[in-house]
């Protein structure tokens, strides 16, 4: 029998990453808040006519895949129906009753009942959410319970969504200038949360943390903001070829949902660093010093 | 429907260090050990509130442990060494034993001791003392036995406290030295690491001390636990303690004026007033040759036992004397200048203020300054106490030393200071002062104080080893010498152990000019212990082990030494086997007790495999070699902690017939309940079992000498060591009457008056002679206690090495951030320590708290066969340092430090400025 | 009313760990999981460095973050403090582990064993219930419930007291009930200096640690 590589004596005082939750319930958050976003962008894009049941269908499939993902995560699976039991005060119990009827609402929708479509947007909106908010409900991981956290994560999600929306235009062929310029906005809106985000951040999370989230930034920054601007600028100068556009919109999307994932996954499992654990003050030992 | 199951709360002890017992309780549930807890019924006798200390916790395991040998074992591969696999097999008890005890019975026939004259049969012993409260009746054994040679050492008497040990008990009768904790108000603390060290007692009493407002300062090179604890810490240089504790001397004697010390103490209590003559030894009575004073009253030099008279403390005298020096020689008579001891005293220490002793130790003038004159301040000098109706002196002063501050080359010297210390404030065993806790060297009373006899020159008797011509031996006893090189360590049963342990490895191939040649032991028993990773040049250490012709281990786990093992033999351990011993009074470290008794231990659940109880494994021995009889009567006479026949009782077992444990534990209960109710009450093992220990009170007034000195018109020895000036010459005129020059260099320590010196210059030296440089090896590498791990027979719990990760520096050697990031060293990362001749790997701890220049290994690692520990990838520094006679004192001890380098692993560089 | 809690005295504290193993013998805990752990704290640069050992755990918090995110009602909160997890609700979704700002929650998927395989003791002690579910300090709710029904005091009498308190061999940790000014935590807290662990966050903290005596306290023997 070995003893753990690291030693049983790294719980601190110095904070360290959490071990709870892994790529699994990152897993989660990415797929969940594309799945909620791309269900918002369908309805929206749906409004001009076009069937987008089969994109309502596949937020749908993402938002599944997080939640399985997650599921495997747990450590009793086969209770996981006891995961509704406190929507009084738990976010995860609140996710769970809204995903319930989040599906629902989407296959109702994918089958054009009426009204449908604005509760499936609705829903999602609210998933997404209860997304951001569990994961600011963390109160043992300062990057995590940072209260600017809950726009950032919605508006990722949007993005995300919006995001496979976008690139997968070559398929459904739904667009607009205006969904094209809503994306565009939030792109630059979730910079803005982020830049917001991290300053508050500064001082308040350990340097594994702050190290972790400037990676990410950066890439949230060059890939995730950047260059899908650059390319719906240029999209929306009107010189491309039907054909160029198609790819622009897959490189766009593609481009701004990745980044934004990536942010969310190294969030989660990168720089969940803890509190660790400080005293105010040191005993004093028979005399002060 | 389930049964309810079978709880028992069974009581036994724990000493598996030096700083118990300490009592608790196993609770068994249907048979099986599941939780350690303390003995709360015994809260109000045991000065620790019934507790024991984490490491008590490792016993469940220590019971369960897979890793156990279950049987016993014999080699089958005949070649010995690191690299070969021993090949043990499984074999019979009675196949064990029978192979043991034909070994034992031609020791007999040939001889006891073989032609050099040591003993044919070697015992090797762990622990300082404790293994024999885990090995029942063996001691009966080897009384029964007659020449056992005990010196093979596994540390002990060199890296232990050994110059507090001898000069201690010389001193004050104290083989080790306490603060009195709950009353001292002011304590300097020379790296005695009693946070860690201390066990349940020191940090309980440590504890209350600090919320009661005791300051302790600690001076240690890095922040230790104890430091931590602390008011203050100065990060001293280490080795210069002897330095520092010297200025503090000197501003005693020099920065105050003179009636801010205890002079009545001194005059009256000490031989400060003694009379030193031309040639540095007493004047003494022409008549009665008793050392002489200058009385004051009478204006003339009397004997300093007259009664009525009014001493003088300070002045020269002439006197119409003699003045007798070594060998009893007259060095000069009639009308002699002389000069009272205390007069020298203030006139040596001159020199050494703290403007002398601020670049050596590293620490500011200013600092030491401040800290001679908080312990003055807070020594109430004048006040008394009433302790149990007797009004003694009240000095809530004291200083205590640590490992590698009170042994090796300046041990002498620092232990000097710090009673000197004690002394000048008469805070030397009196209440809130320096206290010694128990003796091992004088005779074995229960209560120390009683060991007093008068000797001469109004002081203590000391059994000192002879250094006349008439009785000075150059053919010693045992192979590592003591009664023949250390005067102080005695020769009592316990002395073995205090003599240089190293010199048994040491000599095994180059046995120094004059002693007869150190052979092999026929037969080796190890129990408890683990020298090839405890002692020093492991390698070495586990090469001569392998030369051993036939080594019988008890053994746990397969471990370093017992690699080398012929048998293996399970007995069964701390939680499964059955011994009675002596709690209370006073014993090592801080464990002073209201009462004084004894506790049980006994089996909380059924031995494990094939183990079994020492004391059965004891009578079979004797049984199969003759001896049965003699073991028995050994017995009865006290072999097992209480004579079986006494004033009151008589419970002595036939001494003609084998006995189980249980009847001869059982015998003991008897004698002991009657030794501490007089006679009136005679409990057996039954009753034992059920209340776990017993006591009766034991008088405060017992914990401090003064008074018995008192009593019996004793002086303190002190400052002046006219006795020890007078052995040593007379040893260094044996040695050298016998052409024996190789104990030159530690001859000079014996000195009346210590000089100070650079004691860290021998380890520079010893560098320079293996071929390096002080400026390439810049660091000085520690070692300090594990309050985990301490005395190493839990190294492979798994549940030890859990939590003792939680404390700093258990997983690598700790460096200081900046030195390390100077040398490029990060946290974690694998370094290599090194000297001339050896390196070691392990991961770099970072941290503040310790010298630049200073490096620390915690405990003793680097093992290579015990199961579970040998993936620990610590190193030890026991690896790195020398057996060596240039690093030994004069006391045969020697210091756990080195110089070293150190660098990130696989790196060109060679060590880099500290 | 009832509110039990736990008063760390950090002058008195040695970091021994000897809390640490006392909770895992009487919680038999897998080797890793200690619900009480002591932390090794240095502060400073050298040489005015300052080393403090701090005992950790669950807080039994008046408003812990681990009860308002679980989402099964696993952990509960008892009308006398003590935070409690209903080990057959739990999911083991982990979220009380985030949430708690003190690191005291932990899952242990698998059975994990000393040695490898397990030993009588382990065995004897097994209860797979705990696996793969949030589990923590319970204060020894077991033994203050035991306790309180045969009339003892939880803080005084041992059998109703929390191991780590009981083996506690410097006297740090002090268990009582603090809604009884009289008791032994009641006048530790009004007698001396002491704060509790991230107090900032809100989370009304069951667990207050002791690091000088209050200018007014009249010195105690």
């Amino acid at each position: 029998m070995t003893y753990p590589a690291k030693g049983y004596g790294t719980y601190g005082p110095d904070p360290w990453n959490q071990t709870s939750w892994d790529a699994r319930a990152a897993g989660n958050f990415v797929c969940g808040g594309a799945g909620a976003g791309l269900i918002v962008f369908a309805v929206l894009g749906g409004m001009g006519g076009g069937y987008v049941g089969w994109l309502i269908l596949a937020g749908l499939v993402l938002v599944g895949l997080g939640l399985f993902c997650v599921s495997l995560e747990l450590g009793r699976p086969l209770r996981a129906l006891n995961v509704i039991r406190n929507p009084r005060t738990s976010w995860m119990a609140r996710e769970a009753w809204v995903a319930g009827l989040l599906f629902p609402a989407g296959i109702a929708a994918a089958l054009a009942f009426p009204g449908a479509m604005w509760a499936a947007a609705l829903l999602a909106l609210a998933f997404v959410y209860c997304q951001a908010r569990l994961l600011q409900g963390a109160k043992g991981i300062p990057a995590w319970r940072e209260p600017l956290l809950i726009p950032l994560v919605v508006v990722t999600g949007l993005v995300e969504g919006g995001g496979i929306f976008i690139a997968s235009i070559p398929l459904h062929r739904t667009a607009s200038l205006a969904l094209l310029t809503l994306f565009g906005v939030l792109i630059i809106v979730r910079m803005g949360v982020w830049l917001a985000y991290r300053r508050r951040l500064a001082g308040v999370v350990a340097d594994g943390a702050r190290a972790a989230l400037d990676g990410a930034g950066i890439v949230l920054l060059v890939l995730g903001t950047a260059l899908p601007l650059c390319l719906i600028a240029l999209m929306a100068s009107m010189v491309l070829s039907v054909e160029a556009l198609m790819t622009l919109c897959l490189l766009t999307g593609l481009t701004a949902t990745l980044a934004g994932s990536w942010l969310k996954f190294v969030l989660v499992t990168r720089a969940g660093f803890n509190q660790g654990f400080a005293i105010p003050q040191l005993p004093v030992r028979g005399a002060a010093r | 429907m389930n049964k309810p199951p079978d709880i028992e709360h069974v009581a036994t002890y724990c000493y598996q260090c030096v700083a118990g017992p300490d009592l608790l309780t196993v609770k068994v549930v249907d048979g099986i050990a599941t939780e350690v807890e303390p003995n709360f019924a015994a809260a109000d006798v045991h000065p620790g509130g019934g507790k024991v200390c984490v490491k008590a916790y490792g016993l469940v395991q220590k019971t369960y442990n897979p890793n156990r040998i279950r049987t016993p074992m014999k080699r089958t591969n005949p070649k010995k060494g690191r690299g070969e696999d021993p090949g043990f097999v499984p074999i019979s008890w009675d196949d064990a034993l029978d192979t043991i005890a034909a070994r034992l019975n031609e020791v007999r026939a040939a001889g006891l001791t073989d032609p050099s004259g040591y003993p044919r049969l070697a015992v090797s012993l762990g622990g300082a003392g404790t293994p024999q409260s885990y090995m029942g009746t063996f001691p009966a054994f080897l009384a029964a036995w007659g020449a056992v040679d005990m010196g093979f050492g596994s540390g002990q008497g060199v890296k232990c406290y050994h110059s507090e040990h001898l000069y201690g008990e010389f001193w004050h009768r104290a083989f080790t030295v306490s603060p009195d904790t709950p009353r001292t108000e002011y304590l300097i603390s020379c790296g005695a690491n009693v946070e860690a060290s201390g066990g349940v007692v020191g940090v309980w009493r440590h504890a209350n001390a600090r919320i009661r407002g005791m300051k302790r300062v600690q001076v240690e090179p890095h922040l230790s636990v104890t430091g931590a604890c602390s008011a203050e810490w100065v990060p001293i240089k280490p080795k210069t303690d002897a330095a520092f504790l010297f200025a503090l001397v000197h501003m005693l004697l020099h920065a105050f004026p003179r009636e801010r010390l205890d002079v009545p103490f001194l005059t009256k209590h000490t031989s400060s007033p003694y009379l030193v003559g031309p040639h540095g030894y007493y004047l003494r009575d022409r008549a009665t040759r008793k050392p002489l004073v200058r009385d004051t009253i009478r204006g003339a030099a009397v004997p300093h036992d007259t009664p009525g008279i009014a001493e003088a403390l300070e002045g020269r005298f002439d006197a119409d004397a003699v003045e007798i020096g070594p060998d009893d020689e007259v060095l000069a008579e009639g009308v002699l200048a002389g000069e009272t001891a205390f007069s020298k005293l203030v006139a040596h220490m001159a020199p050494y203020s703290p403007e002398w002793a601020a670049p050596i130790c590293d620490v500011a003038a200013q600092t030491m300054r401040r800290i001679a004159g908080e312990f003055i301040d807070h020594a109430h000098v004048g006040e008394t106490i009433e302790i149990e109706g007797k009004r003694l002196p009240y000095r809530p002063v004291a200083v205590s030393l640590g490992k590698t501050v009170n042994n090796g080359w300046g041990g002498f010297e620092t232990v000097w200071a710090r009673t000197m210390l004690a002394a000048l404030v008469g805070g030397l065993e009196v209440p809130g002062g320096t206290l010694g806790t128990t003796v091992r060297l004088n005779r074995q009373v229960p209560a120390r104080v009683d060991s007093v006899l008068t000797g001469p020159d109004g002081f203590m008797e000391y059994p000192l080893n002879p250094t006349d011509k008439a009785h000075w031996s150059p053919n010693p006893n045992i192979r590592n010498a003591y009664r023949t090189m250390v005067p102080l360590a005695a020769n009592g049963p316990w002395s073995q152990a205090l003599g240089p342990t190293h010199f048994s490895w040491m000599f095994l191939d180059e046995t120094p000019k004059g002693l007869p040649r150190v052979t092999l032991p026929d037969v080796w028993f190890v129990y408890r212990t683990n020298p090839a990773i405890s002692f020093w040049d492991t390698k070495g250490v586990g090469d001569k082990m392998a030369r051993f012709p036939f080594m019988v281990a008890f053994a746990y786990t397969q471990d370093e030494t017992n690699h080398h093992a012929d048998i293996l033999l399970p007995e069964a351990t701390d939680l499964e086997s059955l011994q009675l011993i002596r709690i209370g009074g006073s014993k090592f470290v801080e464990q002073f007790w209201d009462c004084t008794g004894f506790a049980l231990r006994q089996p909380a659940v059924a031995t494990q495999g094939d183990a079994r109880d020492f004391t059965a494994i004891a009578t079979e021995l004797a049984s199969r070699t003759g001896l049965l009889e003699k073991y028995n009567a050994s017995i009865n006479k006290g072999a097992a902690g209480v004579p079986l026949k006494g004033p009151h009782w008589d419970v002595a077992l036939p001494p003609d017939k084998p006995h189980p444990p249980e009847a001869i534990w059982d015998a003991v209960c008897r004698a002991a309940s009657a030794e501490l109710t007089d006679g009136r009450e005679s409990n057996g093992l039954d009753w034992w079992r059920k209340h776990g220990l017993a006591t009766r009170p034991f008088p405060r007034t017992k914990w401090y000498l003064y008074p018995t000195l008192v009593e019996k018109g004793l002086r303190f020895e002190l400052p002046y060591q006219e006795r020890l000036l007078r052995i040593g010459t007379e040893l260094g005129r044996r040695l050298h009457e016998h052409d024996m020059h190789w104990w030159d260099k530690q001859l000079p320590e014996y000195q009346a008056l210590p000089k100070c010196k650079d004691f860290g210059l021998p380890w520079i030296a010893s560098l320079e002679k293996a071929g390096g440089k002080a400026e390439d090896y810049p660091f000085w590498l520690l070692t300090a206690r594990s309050m985990q791990y301490a005395w190493g027979a839990n190294v492979g719990m798994q549940l030890i090495k859990e939590v003792a990760d939680n404390v700093k520096g258990h997983r690598g050697v700790i460096i200081n951030a900046s030195a390390a990031t100077r040398l490029g060293i990060r946290d974690g990362d694998q370094v290599e320590i090194g000297t001339p001749q050896h390196k070691v790997r392990g991961r770099a701890v970072l941290r503040q708290g310790i010298r630049p220049d200073t490096l620390l290994l915690i405990g003793q690692f680097d093992h290579w066969v015990t199961p579970f520990t040998k993936g620990f990838g610590m190193p030890s520094m026991n690896s790195l340092a020398e057996m060596s006679m240039d690093l030994t004192d004069a006391t045969g001890s020697s210091a756990d430090i080195v110089r070293v380098s150190i660098a990130p692993a696989g790196s060109a560089m060679k060590g880099g400025t500290a | 009313m009832t509110r039990w809690a736990m008063v760390a005295d950090l002058r008195r504290c040695v970091g021994c760990q000897t809390c640490t193993a006392a909770c895992r013998h009487a919680n038999a805990t897998p080797p890793g999981v200690q619900w009480r752990r002591v932390l090794d704290v240095e502060q400073g640069e050298y040489p005015d460095v300052q080393r403090a050992f701090v005992p950790v755990g669950c807080m039994h918090c008046a408003d812990p973050p681990c009860m308002d995110v679980c989402p099964t009602t696993a952990t509960r909160k008892r009308a006398d403090g003590i935070v409690t997890i209903d080990y057959d609700l739990c999911i083991g979704c982990a979220y009380c582990a985030v949430a708690c700002p003190y690191q005291a929650r932990y899952k242990t998927m698998r059975p994990v064993f000393a040695y490898g395989e397990a030993m009588a003791n382990e065995t004897k002690r097994r209860d797979d219930s705990r696996l793969a579910v949030a589990t923590k300090c319970t204060f020894c709710v077991d033994r203050i419930d035991a306790g309180l029904a045969n009339g003892q005091t939880p803080g005084v009498d041992p059998e109703a007291t929390p191991a780590c308190v009981n083996a506690c061999i410097t006297q740090t940790l002090q268990f009582g009930d603090l809604d009884d000014p009289q008791s032994n935590v009641s006048r530790l807290i009004a007698e001396n200096r002491h704060f509790r662990m991230h107090e900032e966050l809100g989370t009304d903290p069951g667990f207050y640690y002791l690091w000088d005596a209050a200018a007014t306290a009249p010195a105690s023997d």
